[in-house]
């Protein structure tokens, strides 16, 4: 059940992050695509994988943030909640196939790595703890750049004379 | 659960995002999509016990990622250069001089 939940989230965060207008809102939903996937992957028995998507995901994210902000222009319109609610909707439809239907034999991704030893004995722990504090700090900067490109510009004080 | 049929969903959304969306972050953002459902295919599908589909993958995540460096570099340049992420807004010089030549042929 829980991959089913996972894969429907990925469809629908993909689907959103292909619609949505503003481009800050779209990384973030691909974020969330990513994060899904590396979910899926380690649900399946694949942890070495999801651990190398998850910390993948995160450079990618980390410079997607940055150069998204530099991409895009000023924000002129909102996005409209009742838009999001049916890129949702039709995401979620999307993926009913994907979990209802099937054609294929059941997945065979293999658990030749445990999770505790991924993480532990091959050192990933040390690679997705400093990926996180790259995507933090690089969120942050982010945050600091859209509001200043979403509040107006002060106008320049007239020279006192 | 069919990981087909969900990799071919995510490959669909991506073309679509693909040849409808004019943001150069939107296209870029299809491409990684693509590239998301292709890995998701590989490893849901990898038979081999030893783990080798695990290496591979690994092999075409740094693959991917190199890709996406170098998009995300021409974004950046395209950007400054033509001041716009509109691709339908960019205007390349040799094409106004190519019109103005068309324009005064006619006259």
């Amino acid at each position: 059940m829980i991959v089913e939940i996972v894969s429907g989230g990925l469809i629908i965060s993909a689907c959103l992050a292909i619609f949505l207008d503003e481009a800050v809102y779209s990384v973030a939903a691909l974020a969330s695509t990513f994060m899904l996937t590396a979910l899926l992957y380690a649900l399946s028995g694949a942890y070495y994988v999801a651990i190398f998507q998850f910390a993948v995901g995160i450079g990618t994210l980390s410079i997607l943030f940055l150069s998204g902000e530099m991409l895009s222009e000023k924000p002129t319109t909102k996005t409209k909640l009742s838009s999001s609610v049916a890129v949702g909707v039709l995401g979620a439809v999307l993926a009913l196939p994907a979990i209802f239907i099937s054609i294929s034999a059941p997945s065979a991704a293999v658990n030749a790595v445990s999770f505790g030893d991924a993480l532990w004995n091959l050192d990933a722990v040390d690679v997705v703890l400093q990926g996180l504090v790259i995507l933090t700090v690089a969120m942050g900067i982010t945050i600091v750049l859209y509001q200043r490109k979403k509040s107006p510009r002060p106008k320049p004080k007239e020279a006192v004379q | 659960m069919d990981y087909v049929i969900l990799s071919m969903v995510m490959l669909a959304i991506g073309v679509y995002g693909l040849l409808t969306k004019r943001h150069l972050l939107k296209i870029f953002i299809s491409i990684e999509l693509i590239a998301t459902g292709a890995t998701l295919n590989f490893v849901m599908l990898g038979t081999n016990s030893l783990g080798v589909s695990q290496a591979l993958l690994i092999l075409a995540f740094s693959t991917d990622t190199a890709v996406s460096a170098v998009i995300l570099a021409l974004l950046v340049l395209i950007r400054k250069k033509y001041g716009t992420s509109d691709i339908s807004k960019i205007v390349i010089p040799e094409d106004m001089e190519q019109v103005g030549e068309n324009k005064e042929a006619e006259h």
